[in-house]
């Protein structure tokens, strides 16, 4: 990765009103992807603004800039930037010039202008009262109709704000981070090797994908060599990961259209497997597993062989009964067309996951910016451009089958040796990792000082797919929308952090 | 298709677990155990050092220091168990869920080797009160208060053919204004602190609250944290705690009928 572009800052590197930047072209001649933008101190206090980019295979690149005075918005060139900058300007209280909608993100009414968790302490905050103005819908027979934050069955809390006219949703706006923790912040001063459970705790069905990425962020910034047993372990958890979720998605869709017989099955498959997890690893979700440096304890030879077989049984069980899925008139009559999230929306919001596959965007981190074990044999990635409930739930049927695959050859082959590597240096890092989870790119980048933890900015696919959805429920009906909702598949608390 | 997919259903055994192998069982919880004749004061104030949320902690009673374990707080992250040189196991069995607070720690008495604390209750006859409250009604609204989605996946396994929580006449309701029993998770955020207040509110009495994992205990990693309020009893008051991170769904299906129970035998 490339840190400090100085050909890419504008003329006197900071300049008035603001701090400028050509935006990076990929390789391709297109704009280039945006991954994140967050904020950072340097060693002498002064904030720091990071800009990572994709510009195609295989580097990601990345732009400091000093943010002490104000920044430029690229919100309107790429919209994808939108909720990161306000989030940079929650946490640092960096000015953003030029932004088209600077109401507070992160933080809610109960919090006080003018406090910035991210510099300084936050000891006894005290409780304030400001107020945020929803975007009104104005005209004849507009309706508003407010959603959360608690919903109607076992989810995670967030608040929807439709204006409709009859049935027919004219606009949503999400306001969300109700389950915002701070957990960036409680970073700081955790030992490299404690940072991993907060990782996990970040969105509790993918915590494996976070502790992975966690660890290999901090790996790659001491330059550890992983064994490759740890790297053919840690590919089996991910990929196991990604079959769960994607049973659980898919059993969730047709929840959501009364389809319980279905329903029902898949939670049955999603469950085995679960069982089976705890057979080879006592542990259901792959907590305390990950590690910077490989992994905590090392696996039997003979219990993975197990759990690749019970996969193998479920996968099969699961392409069966997705294929009666898709072939039910009546499921194709309601996930068909509905919720469609066009190319260019995708685009310009920088969607990524399976999301962004289903409606035409060709990336995958597993490919296009190889980890761990993913290098060594091509992979297949699904993609269509239909963009509706359909789309998405064939890409998740499409990848759970690859999924099954990925874990059946790595059992087959699992390398001998040590699962860890001891971390013995102290230097001061900085660490950056992609990973694929099952939602799509999930990112950390990780600074270090004397083996403490002194910034950790989390990217997570839900914060940068969040804003696509309300695209995509327009001029859908409003009973449709839990379907359409669903099919994003969205981490809360991921996102909130 | 539909037919199919019925008919291969039909042809399946049912996976139902009997409640007798659900009841205080914890496999992939990782809660970790004290084995007390292993225990010196070397290895206690290791262990004290390592754990993340400060679940272990020494602690006088009567005169003796003990080694105190608060299940609330665990993260189930095992690294006391790397460091205990064989003073820490997994747990097999776990009868501490949907207990009171006091009921989530245990003591072992470092230099005595053994634990000063008594058993949560007589697990036997707690089953066998659990076996006459079954197949009565009991409505349940789960409220997340900020968590991280882990508790809510093993939530909604309940309702999995598995587990089956129907089958014991506990359902899911969509309103607060419908439940008996509200299960909470995650550490209460200071973004969710109001609406909280407001779904316990909403609650008709009698009420049942019960804090699941380690956030709705105690903060669990979060504790301390410049975006949280605390753990669930800092906002609503609570009838019982199930610790976990997350808490198995055999280990919900166990705290929700053992805070019934407890509920009953008042």
């Amino acid at each position: 990765m490339k840190e400090d572009t100085p050909s890419l800052f504008a003329p006197g590197g900071q300049a008035s009103p603001g701090t400028a930047f050509t935006l990076p072209q990929s390789k391709d001649g297109g704009a280039a992807r945006l991954v994140t933008i967050f904020g950072s101190l340097d060693p002498h206090g002064a904030r720091r603004a990071h800009y990572v980019f994709d510009v195609g295979k295989p580097a990601y690149s990345e732009i400091v800039l000093p943010a002490d005075g104000l920044l430029h918005s690229i919100a309107r060139e790429l919209p994808g930037a939108a909720w990161h900058e306000r989030e940079l300007h929650d946490q640092y209280g960096i000015e953003i010039v030029g932004h088209p909608d600077l109401r507070p993100l992160v933080f809610h009414d109960n919090w006080p202008d003018g406090v910035y968790p991210m510099i300084g302490r936050v000891d006894d905050v005290p409780w304030s009262q400001r107020e945020y103005r929803f975007l009104q819908v104005q005209g004849e027979g507009v309706a508003e109709v407010a959603v959360g934050p608690v919903h109607a069955g076992i989810i995670e809390p967030g608040h929807f704000r439709f204006s409709v006219v009859g049935d027919t949703i004219l606009h949503l706006e999400l306001r969300h981070f109700y389950t915002h923790k701070g957990t960036e912040k409680l970073f700081e001063g955790k030992s490299v090797g404690d940072g991993t459970m907060l990782a996990e705790s970040v969105s509790g069905d993918n915590c494996f994908a976070h502790a992975v990425c966690y660890s290999q962020a901090v790996e790659n910034a001491y330059g550890i060599e992983v064994s490759p047993r740890a790297l053919a372990v840690r590919l089996i958890g991910l990929e196991f990961e990604r079959l769960v979720c994607h049973i659980s998605d898919v059993g969730g869709l047709c929840t959501d259209v009364g389809f319980s017989v279905a329903a029902a099955y898949a939670t049955r498959l999603k469950e085995s497997v679960l069982q089976a997890s705890v057979q080879c690893c006592g542990t259901r979700y792959w907590r305390g597993i990950a590690v910077p440096g490989g992994l905590r304890f090392d696996f039997d030879a003979a219990r993975v062989a197990e759990l690749a077989q019970a996969v193998a049984r479920t996968a099969r069980d699961f392409s069966k009964i997705a294929r009666l899925i898709v072939e039910t008139p009546s499921i194709q009559n309601r996930f068909e067309t509905a919720g469609i999230l066009t190319r260019k929306a995708a685009r310009d919001l920088a969607v990524v996951g399976p999301v962004a596959r289903a409606s035409g965007m060709d990336l995958d981190v597993r490919r296009d910016h190889p980890y761990g074990d993913y290098g060594k044999r091509p992979i297949e990635v699904p993609v269509t451009h239909y963009g509706d409930v359909m789309a998405r739930a064939r890409i998740r049927i499409a990848e759970a089958a690859i999924s099954a695959q990925l874990i059946r050859d790595a059992a087959k082959f699992l390398p001998d040796g040590s699962a860890f590597t001891p971390i013995t240096s102290q230097a001061d890092i900085q660490g950056f990792s992609a990973v694929e989870s099952p939602r799509g790119e999930l990112c950390y980048w990780v600074e270090a000082r004397g083996g403490r933890v002194i910034r950790c900015h989390i990217k997570s696919p839900s914060f940068q797919n969040w804003p696509a959805m309300p695209l995509a429920v327009a001029g859908n009906i409003i009973a449709d929308f839990p379907l359409i909702n669903k099919s994003f598949n969205l981490s809360y608390s991921g996102c909130d952090r | 298709m539909i037919g199919d997919v019925i008919k291969r259903s039909l042809r399946q055994r049912s996976p139902v677990i009997p409640v007798e192998a659900l009841l205080g069982n914890c496999d992939g919880s990782r809660m970790p155990e004290i084995v007390a004749d292993h225990l010196t004061p070397a290895i206690a104030q290791k262990l004290i050092e390592v754990c993340p949320t400060s679940a272990l902690g020494i602690e006088e009673r009567e005169g003796r220091r003990c080694l105190r374990l608060s299940y609330g707080q665990c993260i189930g992250c095992g690294k006391c168990a790397e460091t205990g040189q064989g003073a820490v196991a997994v747990a097999r069995q776990f009868n501490r869920c949907g207990v009171a607070k006091e009921q989530t720690v245990r003591l072992w008495d470092i230099d005595g080797r053994a634990e000063v604390t008594p058993p949560a209750l007589n697990a036997e006859e707690a089953r066998g009160q659990i076996h006459s409250l079954l197949q009565r009604a009991l409505n349940v609204r789960q409220l997340d208060a900020g968590s991280c989605n882990g508790c809510e996946a093993e939530i909604t396994a309940l309702t999995n053919p598995y587990y089956d929580l129907e089958r014991f006449g506990i359902h899911f309701v969509a309103s607060p204004k419908h439940a008996d029993m509200l299960l909470v998770t995650g550490p209460v955020t200071r973004n969710m602190a109001e609406a909280v207040k407001a779904t316990y509110d909403a609650v008709p009495a009698p009420k049942l609250v019960v804090a699941v994992g380690a956030c709705g205990c105690s903060g669990g990693i979060f504790a301390g944290s410049h975006a949280i309020v605390g753990a669930v009893d800092a906002v609503i008051p609570v009838d019982g705690y199930i610790p976990g991170c997350p808490p198995t769904p055999a280990m919900l299906v166990t705290g929700i009928l053992e805070v019934l129970r407890r509920r009953v035998a008042k």
